[in-house]
Protein backbone atom coordinates (compact mmCIF):
# COMPACT_ATOMS: atom_id res chain seq x y z
CA UNK A 1 0.00 0.00 0.00
CA UNK A 2 1.27 3.36 0.80
CA UNK A 3 4.37 1.98 2.32
CA UNK A 4 5.86 -0.39 -0.81
CA UNK A 5 6.14 3.25 -2.27
CA UNK A 6 8.33 4.47 0.59
CA UNK A 7 11.56 2.57 -1.22
CA UNK A 8 13.95 5.08 0.50
CA UNK A 9 16.54 2.43 1.76
CA UNK A 10 17.50 -0.43 -1.24
CA UNK A 11 17.08 -3.59 -0.12
CA UNK A 12 14.14 -2.93 2.07
CA UNK A 13 11.67 -2.28 -0.77
CA UNK A 14 9.84 -6.28 0.43
CA UNK A 15 9.95 -6.27 3.96
CA UNK A 16 7.73 -9.54 5.04
CA UNK A 17 8.73 -9.49 8.31
CA UNK A 18 6.78 -5.50 8.21
CA UNK A 19 3.94 -5.77 6.22
CA UNK A 20 2.92 -9.22 5.68
CA UNK A 21 2.71 -12.05 8.28
CA UNK A 22 2.44 -15.36 7.82
CA UNK A 23 -0.48 -16.43 5.10
CA UNK A 24 0.26 -12.92 3.38
CA UNK A 25 -1.72 -10.88 6.02
CA UNK A 26 -1.38 -7.06 6.27
CA UNK A 27 0.35 -6.48 9.69
CA UNK A 28 -2.35 -4.25 11.33
CA UNK A 29 -0.42 -2.88 13.81
CA UNK A 30 1.95 -1.15 10.74
CA UNK A 31 -1.46 0.58 9.15
CA UNK A 32 -1.75 3.78 9.81
CA UNK A 33 -4.57 5.38 11.89
CA UNK A 34 -5.50 8.25 13.64
CA UNK A 35 -7.74 8.29 16.65
CA UNK A 36 -11.54 8.69 16.30
CA UNK A 37 -13.12 11.36 19.05
CA UNK A 38 -15.67 9.24 20.92
CA UNK A 39 -15.08 11.38 24.33
CA UNK A 40 -16.36 14.33 22.48
CA UNK A 41 -13.35 17.39 23.15
CA UNK A 42 -11.30 16.20 19.75
CA UNK A 43 -7.96 16.82 22.04
CA UNK A 44 -6.16 14.25 20.08
CA UNK A 45 -6.51 15.82 16.85
CA UNK A 46 -5.93 19.27 18.99
CA UNK A 47 -2.63 17.83 20.35
CA UNK A 48 -1.56 16.61 16.34
CA UNK A 49 -2.70 19.89 15.40
CA UNK A 50 0.13 21.33 18.00
CA UNK A 51 3.08 19.52 16.30
CA UNK A 52 2.71 20.39 12.98
CA UNK A 53 2.83 23.60 13.70
CA UNK A 54 5.54 23.37 16.00
CA UNK A 55 7.43 21.78 12.93
CA UNK A 56 7.11 25.25 11.45
CA UNK A 57 8.43 27.18 13.86
CA UNK A 58 11.03 24.73 15.43
CA UNK A 59 14.49 23.32 14.47
CA UNK A 60 14.89 20.47 16.61
CA UNK A 61 18.23 18.47 16.98
CA UNK A 62 15.88 15.77 18.15
CA UNK A 63 12.59 14.35 18.11
CA UNK A 64 10.98 12.04 20.56
CA UNK A 65 7.44 10.33 19.36
CA UNK A 66 5.56 8.07 21.02
CA UNK A 67 2.91 7.60 23.26
CA UNK A 68 1.83 8.40 27.21
CA UNK A 69 5.89 7.41 28.36
CA UNK A 70 7.23 9.92 25.87
CA UNK A 71 4.66 12.82 26.50
CA UNK A 72 4.81 12.48 30.16
CA UNK A 73 8.46 12.93 30.32
CA UNK A 74 7.76 16.50 29.42
CA UNK A 75 5.83 17.03 32.47
CA UNK A 76 8.89 16.72 34.59
CA UNK A 77 12.06 18.25 35.43
CA UNK A 78 14.34 15.91 33.89
CA UNK A 79 13.11 17.29 30.47
CA UNK A 80 14.52 20.47 30.84
CA UNK A 81 17.81 19.83 32.49
CA UNK A 82 18.46 16.78 29.76
CA UNK A 83 16.69 17.08 26.57
CA UNK A 84 15.51 20.38 26.12
CA UNK A 85 19.41 21.37 26.07
CA UNK A 86 19.85 19.01 23.15
CA UNK A 87 17.28 21.14 21.21
CA UNK A 88 14.49 18.27 21.49
CA UNK A 89 10.70 18.26 20.62
CA UNK A 90 8.12 15.63 22.30
CA UNK A 91 5.46 14.45 20.20
CA UNK A 92 3.77 11.60 22.42
CA UNK A 93 -0.03 11.25 23.05
CA UNK A 94 -1.01 9.01 25.39
CA UNK A 95 -2.92 5.96 24.41
CA UNK A 96 -1.25 6.04 21.44
CA UNK A 97 -0.65 2.56 19.33
CA UNK A 98 2.35 2.16 16.66
CA UNK A 99 -0.79 2.96 13.69
CA UNK A 100 -1.54 6.20 15.50
CA UNK A 101 1.74 7.43 15.00
CA UNK A 102 2.46 5.84 12.06
CA UNK A 103 -0.64 8.32 11.05
CA UNK A 104 0.70 11.49 12.60
CA UNK A 105 4.14 11.04 11.35
CA UNK A 106 2.48 10.73 7.42
CA UNK A 107 0.17 13.71 8.31
CA UNK A 108 2.73 16.85 9.08
CA UNK A 109 4.41 15.90 11.96
CA UNK A 110 7.67 15.49 10.17
CA UNK A 111 6.82 18.15 7.71
CA UNK A 112 10.03 20.82 8.07
CA UNK A 113 12.11 19.37 10.85
CA UNK A 114 15.22 17.81 9.99
CA UNK A 115 16.38 16.42 13.59
CA UNK A 116 19.58 14.09 14.05
CA UNK A 117 18.01 11.78 16.17
CA UNK A 118 14.26 10.97 16.56
CA UNK A 119 13.91 8.44 20.06
CA UNK A 120 10.55 6.32 19.42
CA UNK A 121 8.94 4.46 22.11
CA UNK A 122 5.53 3.01 21.46
CA UNK A 123 4.01 -0.33 21.45
CA UNK A 124 2.78 -1.06 25.21
CA UNK A 125 -0.64 0.23 23.72
CA UNK A 126 -1.63 -1.86 21.21
CA UNK A 127 -3.69 -4.53 23.18
CA UNK A 128 -5.49 -5.58 20.13
CA UNK A 129 -1.88 -6.66 17.97
CA UNK A 130 0.49 -9.79 19.18
CA UNK A 131 3.97 -9.11 19.83
CA UNK A 132 5.17 -9.67 16.77
CA UNK A 133 3.03 -7.14 15.24
CA UNK A 134 3.75 -5.00 17.89
CA UNK A 135 7.36 -5.14 16.63
CA UNK A 136 6.63 -5.02 13.20
CA UNK A 137 4.63 -1.95 13.57
CA UNK A 138 7.61 -0.13 15.47
CA UNK A 139 9.77 -1.40 12.35
CA UNK A 140 7.30 0.82 10.27
CA UNK A 141 7.67 3.62 12.16
CA UNK A 142 11.53 3.20 11.57
CA UNK A 143 11.68 2.74 8.41
CA UNK A 144 9.46 5.96 7.67
CA UNK A 145 11.60 7.94 9.36
CA UNK A 146 14.63 6.60 7.89
CA UNK A 147 12.86 6.63 4.60
CA UNK A 148 11.53 10.47 4.79
CA UNK A 149 14.72 11.67 6.93
CA UNK A 150 17.84 10.15 5.14
CA UNK A 151 20.28 11.44 7.59
CA UNK A 152 18.18 10.75 11.07
CA UNK A 153 19.25 8.16 13.21
CA UNK A 154 16.71 6.50 14.96
CA UNK A 155 16.69 5.13 18.23
CA UNK A 156 14.14 3.03 19.64
CA UNK A 157 13.31 2.38 23.04
CA UNK A 158 12.30 -1.17 24.93
CA UNK A 159 9.14 -1.62 26.26
CA UNK A 160 9.03 -0.90 29.89
CA UNK A 161 7.43 -4.18 32.06
CA UNK A 162 4.46 -3.08 32.88
CA UNK A 163 1.85 -4.41 36.57
CA UNK A 164 2.14 -5.27 40.12
CA UNK A 165 3.57 -8.69 39.39
CA UNK A 166 4.19 -11.37 36.69
CA UNK A 167 1.52 -10.54 34.19
CA UNK A 168 0.95 -11.76 29.93
CA UNK A 169 1.70 -7.93 28.92
CA UNK A 170 5.53 -8.45 30.74
CA UNK A 171 5.90 -11.17 28.62
CA UNK A 172 4.53 -9.23 25.53
CA UNK A 173 6.55 -6.61 25.73
CA UNK A 174 9.57 -9.00 26.86
CA UNK A 175 8.79 -10.60 23.45
CA UNK A 176 8.43 -7.24 21.34
CA UNK A 177 11.74 -6.27 22.81
CA UNK A 178 12.92 -9.63 21.67
CA UNK A 179 11.81 -9.09 18.04
CA UNK A 180 13.09 -5.50 17.49
CA UNK A 181 16.96 -6.68 18.78
CA UNK A 182 16.72 -8.84 16.12
CA UNK A 183 15.30 -6.79 13.67
CA UNK A 184 16.60 -3.31 14.25
CA UNK A 185 20.18 -3.88 13.10
CA UNK A 186 18.94 -4.58 9.42
CA UNK A 187 17.70 -1.06 9.08
CA UNK A 188 21.55 0.37 9.32
CA UNK A 189 20.17 4.02 10.81
CA UNK A 190 18.24 2.47 13.60
CA UNK A 191 19.17 0.76 16.93
CA UNK A 192 17.67 -0.70 19.92
CA UNK A 193 18.24 0.91 23.21
CA UNK A 194 16.83 -1.15 26.50
CA UNK A 195 16.06 0.93 29.43
CA UNK A 196 14.03 -1.42 31.12
CA UNK A 197 16.56 -2.96 33.68
CA UNK A 198 16.14 -2.81 37.18
CA UNK A 199 12.30 -2.03 37.31
CA UNK A 200 11.48 -5.61 38.10
CA UNK A 201 12.57 -6.51 41.70
CA UNK A 202 13.76 -10.12 42.58
CA UNK A 203 10.54 -10.72 43.60
CA UNK A 204 8.71 -9.88 40.35
CA UNK A 205 7.28 -6.96 41.88
CA UNK A 206 7.14 -3.35 40.39
CA UNK A 207 7.89 -0.26 43.11
CA UNK A 208 5.12 2.64 42.91
CA UNK A 209 8.23 4.41 43.64
CA UNK A 210 9.32 4.05 39.67
CA UNK A 211 5.77 3.55 38.43
CA UNK A 212 2.89 5.25 40.55
CA UNK A 213 0.64 3.29 38.73
CA UNK A 214 2.92 0.08 37.42
CA UNK A 215 2.44 1.57 34.01
CA UNK A 216 4.01 5.27 33.96
CA UNK A 217 6.69 6.29 35.34
CA UNK A 218 7.57 8.83 38.34
CA UNK A 219 10.19 11.55 38.52
CA UNK A 220 12.36 8.63 40.05
CA UNK A 221 11.79 6.49 37.11
CA UNK A 222 12.03 8.98 34.67
CA UNK A 223 15.60 10.37 36.26
CA UNK A 224 16.71 5.97 35.72
CA UNK A 225 16.32 5.55 32.26
CA UNK A 226 17.06 9.23 31.01
CA UNK A 227 20.42 8.79 31.71
CA UNK A 228 21.77 6.45 29.21
CA UNK A 229 19.41 7.33 26.98
CA UNK A 230 20.97 11.37 26.74
CA UNK A 231 24.26 9.48 27.06
CA UNK A 232 23.68 7.46 24.07
CA UNK A 233 21.95 10.67 22.17
CA UNK A 234 25.13 12.65 23.06
CA UNK A 235 27.51 10.32 21.76
CA UNK A 236 25.13 10.34 18.26
CA UNK A 237 24.97 14.59 18.68
CA UNK A 238 28.81 13.92 18.26
CA UNK A 239 29.19 11.68 15.49
CA UNK A 240 26.95 13.07 13.62
CA UNK A 241 28.68 16.21 11.29
CA UNK A 242 27.11 19.23 10.94
CA UNK A 243 25.07 19.87 7.57
CA UNK A 244 26.76 23.53 7.52
CA UNK A 245 30.42 24.04 7.27
CA UNK A 246 32.06 27.19 7.35
CA UNK A 247 33.72 26.90 3.84
CA UNK A 248 36.93 27.94 4.08
CA UNK A 249 38.56 30.62 1.94
CA UNK B 1 -31.43 16.50 57.30
CA UNK B 2 -32.52 17.56 53.78
CA UNK B 3 -35.15 20.28 53.81
CA UNK B 4 -38.48 19.87 52.13
CA UNK B 5 -38.04 22.52 49.70
CA UNK B 6 -34.97 20.84 48.20
CA UNK B 7 -36.89 17.16 47.76
CA UNK B 8 -37.57 17.49 44.53
CA UNK B 9 -33.67 18.21 43.83
CA UNK B 10 -32.58 15.90 46.26
CA UNK B 11 -34.54 13.11 44.20
CA UNK B 12 -33.39 14.12 40.87
CA UNK B 13 -29.78 13.88 42.09
CA UNK B 14 -29.44 11.23 44.37
CA UNK B 15 -30.88 8.84 42.25
CA UNK B 16 -31.32 5.05 43.67
CA UNK B 17 -27.63 2.85 43.14
CA UNK B 18 -30.06 0.89 41.03
CA UNK B 19 -30.99 3.19 38.34
CA UNK B 20 -28.21 5.68 38.20
CA UNK B 21 -24.99 3.70 37.03
CA UNK B 22 -22.77 6.28 37.89
CA UNK B 23 -23.86 5.77 41.50
CA UNK B 24 -23.63 2.38 41.50
CA UNK B 25 -20.15 1.12 42.97
CA UNK B 26 -18.41 -0.99 40.59
CA UNK B 27 -15.04 -2.18 40.34
CA UNK B 28 -12.68 -1.98 36.49
CA UNK B 29 -12.28 -4.76 34.90
CA UNK B 30 -9.40 -5.37 33.64
CA UNK B 31 -9.29 -6.07 30.09
CA UNK B 32 -5.90 -5.37 29.47
CA UNK B 33 -4.56 -8.18 31.05
CA UNK B 34 -2.21 -6.58 34.24
CA UNK B 35 -4.62 -6.21 36.99
CA UNK B 36 -3.26 -2.62 37.46
CA UNK B 37 -6.13 -1.11 38.77
CA UNK B 38 -7.13 -3.79 41.78
CA UNK B 39 -3.29 -3.45 42.64
CA UNK B 40 -3.40 -0.03 43.19
CA UNK B 41 -6.60 -0.11 45.20
CA UNK B 42 -4.92 -2.66 47.17
CA UNK B 43 -1.86 -0.96 46.97
CA UNK B 44 -4.00 1.87 48.57
CA UNK B 45 -5.62 -0.13 51.60
CA UNK B 46 -2.58 -1.68 53.17
CA UNK B 47 -0.50 1.20 52.67
CA UNK B 48 -3.41 3.30 54.80
CA UNK B 49 -2.87 0.87 57.26
CA UNK B 50 -0.12 2.77 59.23
CA UNK B 51 -0.77 6.24 57.92
CA UNK B 52 -2.47 8.58 59.61
CA UNK B 53 -3.32 11.22 57.26
CA UNK B 54 -5.47 14.43 58.32
CA UNK B 55 -6.22 14.74 54.56
CA UNK B 56 -7.07 12.47 51.86
CA UNK B 57 -7.20 13.19 48.00
CA UNK B 58 -9.33 10.65 46.20
CA UNK B 59 -10.46 10.33 42.58
CA UNK B 60 -9.16 10.12 39.13
CA UNK B 61 -5.77 11.13 37.27
CA UNK B 62 -5.84 14.65 38.01
CA UNK B 63 -5.62 13.91 41.54
CA UNK B 64 -2.72 10.92 40.73
CA UNK B 65 -0.90 12.97 38.83
CA UNK B 66 -0.74 15.83 41.43
CA UNK B 67 1.04 13.62 43.58
CA UNK B 68 4.13 13.35 40.93
CA UNK B 69 5.09 16.68 41.02
CA UNK B 70 6.75 18.67 43.58
CA UNK B 71 3.82 21.00 44.04
CA UNK B 72 2.53 17.77 46.36
CA UNK B 73 5.68 17.60 48.38
CA UNK B 74 5.28 21.77 48.76
CA UNK B 75 1.84 22.41 49.92
CA UNK B 76 0.34 18.85 50.86
CA UNK B 77 2.60 16.34 52.47
CA UNK B 78 3.13 19.06 55.27
CA UNK B 79 -0.82 19.04 55.61
CA UNK B 80 -0.05 14.92 56.15
CA UNK B 81 -1.91 14.22 53.07
CA UNK B 82 -2.77 10.78 51.17
CA UNK B 83 -3.30 10.15 47.52
CA UNK B 84 -5.69 7.31 46.29
CA UNK B 85 -6.10 8.91 42.49
CA UNK B 86 -6.56 6.34 40.02
CA UNK B 87 -6.42 7.12 36.54
CA UNK B 88 -9.55 6.84 34.24
CA UNK B 89 -11.34 6.53 37.38
CA UNK B 90 -15.22 6.99 36.86
CA UNK B 91 -17.79 8.15 40.49
CA UNK B 92 -18.77 4.83 40.67
CA UNK B 93 -15.09 3.05 40.63
CA UNK B 94 -14.09 5.63 43.03
CA UNK B 95 -17.62 4.65 44.92
CA UNK B 96 -16.35 1.14 44.80
CA UNK B 97 -12.66 1.51 46.37
CA UNK B 98 -13.91 3.91 49.50
CA UNK B 99 -16.69 0.91 50.13
CA UNK B 100 -14.32 -1.98 49.78
CA UNK B 101 -11.41 -0.48 52.04
CA UNK B 102 -9.59 2.44 51.48
CA UNK B 103 -11.23 4.16 54.24
CA UNK B 104 -11.49 0.92 56.55
CA UNK B 105 -8.23 2.25 58.22
CA UNK B 106 -7.93 5.82 58.32
CA UNK B 107 -9.40 8.79 59.85
CA UNK B 108 -9.14 12.12 57.91
CA UNK B 109 -10.23 15.58 58.74
CA UNK B 110 -10.77 16.26 55.10
CA UNK B 111 -11.50 14.46 52.22
CA UNK B 112 -10.82 16.21 49.01
CA UNK B 113 -12.95 14.83 46.34
CA UNK B 114 -11.54 15.24 42.50
CA UNK B 115 -13.71 12.79 40.29
CA UNK B 116 -16.41 13.24 37.23
CA UNK B 117 -14.48 14.05 33.97
CA UNK B 118 -13.80 10.29 32.74
CA UNK B 119 -17.70 9.67 32.97
CA UNK B 120 -18.06 9.67 29.35
CA UNK B 121 -21.73 7.56 29.67
CA UNK B 122 -23.50 9.45 31.90
CA UNK B 123 -25.43 12.68 31.94
CA UNK B 124 -24.47 15.44 33.99
CA UNK B 125 -27.42 14.49 36.64
CA UNK B 126 -26.09 10.76 36.69
CA UNK B 127 -22.85 12.54 37.58
CA UNK B 128 -23.85 14.29 39.99
CA UNK B 129 -25.34 11.81 41.59
CA UNK B 130 -22.47 9.66 41.61
CA UNK B 131 -20.33 12.49 43.41
CA UNK B 132 -23.23 12.76 45.87
CA UNK B 133 -23.60 9.24 46.65
CA UNK B 134 -19.28 9.59 47.22
CA UNK B 135 -20.25 12.47 49.53
CA UNK B 136 -22.95 10.08 51.55
CA UNK B 137 -21.05 7.24 51.81
CA UNK B 138 -17.96 9.50 53.35
CA UNK B 139 -20.28 10.49 55.87
CA UNK B 140 -21.41 7.45 56.84
CA UNK B 141 -17.86 5.38 56.99
CA UNK B 142 -15.78 8.98 58.60
CA UNK B 143 -18.83 10.87 60.72
CA UNK B 144 -16.37 13.77 61.37
CA UNK B 145 -14.85 14.07 58.10
CA UNK B 146 -15.49 17.46 56.06
CA UNK B 147 -15.48 16.55 52.44
CA UNK B 148 -14.16 19.27 49.70
CA UNK B 149 -15.79 18.72 46.33
CA UNK B 150 -13.45 20.46 43.39
CA UNK B 151 -15.05 21.44 40.75
CA UNK B 152 -14.60 19.27 37.17
CA UNK B 153 -12.25 21.53 35.44
CA UNK B 154 -12.54 22.69 31.48
CA UNK B 155 -11.09 19.88 28.73
CA UNK B 156 -10.80 20.47 24.93
CA UNK B 157 -8.63 22.65 23.69
CA UNK B 158 -11.93 24.83 22.10
CA UNK B 159 -15.57 25.30 23.62
CA UNK B 160 -16.67 21.52 23.34
CA UNK B 161 -19.91 19.70 24.77
CA UNK B 162 -17.36 18.10 27.34
CA UNK B 163 -17.36 21.63 28.91
CA UNK B 164 -20.45 21.89 28.96
CA UNK B 165 -21.73 19.00 30.44
CA UNK B 166 -18.97 19.53 33.55
CA UNK B 167 -20.03 22.98 33.84
CA UNK B 168 -23.22 21.66 34.60
CA UNK B 169 -22.00 18.65 37.30
CA UNK B 170 -20.32 21.44 38.94
CA UNK B 171 -23.50 24.00 38.95
CA UNK B 172 -25.84 20.68 40.11
CA UNK B 173 -23.35 19.68 42.73
CA UNK B 174 -22.95 22.55 43.94
CA UNK B 175 -26.71 22.93 44.73
CA UNK B 176 -26.76 19.82 46.16
CA UNK B 177 -24.26 20.18 48.78
CA UNK B 178 -25.60 24.00 50.10
CA UNK B 179 -27.46 22.37 52.56
CA UNK B 180 -25.13 20.26 53.62
CA UNK B 181 -22.85 21.25 56.84
CA UNK B 182 -19.99 18.37 56.00
CA UNK B 183 -19.59 19.17 52.42
CA UNK B 184 -18.99 21.58 49.85
CA UNK B 185 -18.12 22.77 46.32
CA UNK B 186 -14.76 24.77 45.74
CA UNK B 187 -14.01 26.06 41.95
CA UNK B 188 -10.57 25.61 41.38
CA UNK B 189 -10.78 26.67 37.69
CA UNK B 190 -7.95 30.05 37.83
CA UNK B 191 -9.44 31.03 34.52
CA UNK B 192 -8.05 28.49 32.11
CA UNK B 193 -10.11 29.72 28.97
CA UNK B 194 -8.94 32.37 27.26
CA UNK B 195 -11.04 35.19 25.84
CA UNK B 196 -11.59 33.43 22.61
CA UNK B 197 -12.62 30.21 24.11
CA UNK B 198 -8.93 28.09 23.86
CA UNK B 199 -7.42 26.54 26.46
CA UNK B 200 -3.29 26.30 26.83
CA UNK B 201 -1.11 23.16 26.43
CA UNK B 202 1.28 25.23 28.92
CA UNK B 203 -1.74 24.62 31.67
CA UNK B 204 -3.23 21.11 30.27
CA UNK B 205 -0.17 19.38 27.92
CA UNK B 206 -3.49 17.44 26.44
CA UNK B 207 -6.00 19.61 26.86
CA UNK B 208 -7.34 17.63 30.02
CA UNK B 209 -4.15 16.62 32.22
CA UNK B 210 -2.16 19.90 34.21
CA UNK B 211 1.08 20.58 34.10
CA UNK B 212 2.94 21.73 36.58
CA UNK B 213 2.36 24.98 35.80
CA UNK B 214 -1.35 24.11 35.84
CA UNK B 215 -1.24 22.73 39.00
CA UNK B 216 0.39 25.53 40.97
CA UNK B 217 -2.45 27.75 39.69
CA UNK B 218 -4.85 25.14 40.80
CA UNK B 219 -3.49 24.37 44.33
CA UNK B 220 -2.35 27.42 45.85
CA UNK B 221 -6.08 28.80 46.59
CA UNK B 222 -6.57 24.83 47.44
CA UNK B 223 -3.92 24.97 49.74
CA UNK B 224 -5.31 27.89 51.15
CA UNK B 225 -9.02 26.50 51.91
CA UNK B 226 -7.67 23.40 52.89
CA UNK B 227 -5.86 24.80 55.74
CA UNK B 228 -8.71 27.02 56.63
CA UNK B 229 -10.84 23.72 56.62
CA UNK B 230 -7.84 21.76 58.99
CA UNK B 231 -8.10 24.56 61.40
CA UNK B 232 -11.84 25.05 61.60
CA UNK B 233 -12.17 21.30 62.35
CA UNK B 234 -9.29 21.51 64.80
CA UNK B 235 -11.64 23.92 67.09
CA UNK B 236 -14.54 21.53 66.75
Amino acid sequence: MLFRDFGGNSGLIKTPWLWWMSGDEINPAAVAQAVEDVQGDDRWMSQHTRFVQECKDAEPEVLFIGDSMVQLMQQYEIWRELFSPLHALNFGIGGDTTCNVLWRLQNGELDNIRPKVTVVWVGTNNHEHSAEQVAGGILAIAQLLTSRLPKTKVVVLGLLARGDGPNPLREKNAAVNGFLRSWLPRLGQAQFLDVGAGFVHSDGTISTRDMFDFLHLTAAGYRAIAKPLSDLLLQILDETPEEKRASLV
Amino acid sequence: MHHIANASLTDKVMSSGDSNPAATPTPCVDIQGDGRWMSLHNHFVSNSKDKEPDVLFVGDSLVQLLHQFEVWRELFSPLHALNFGVGGDETQHVLWRLSNGELAHISPKVVVLWVGTHNHSHTAEQICGGIMAIVQLIKDKLPKAYTLVLGVLPRGKMPNPLRERNAQVNKLVKDAVSSLPHASLLNVDPGFVHSDGSISHQDLYDFLHLTPQGYQAVCQPLHAHLKGLLEKQAEN
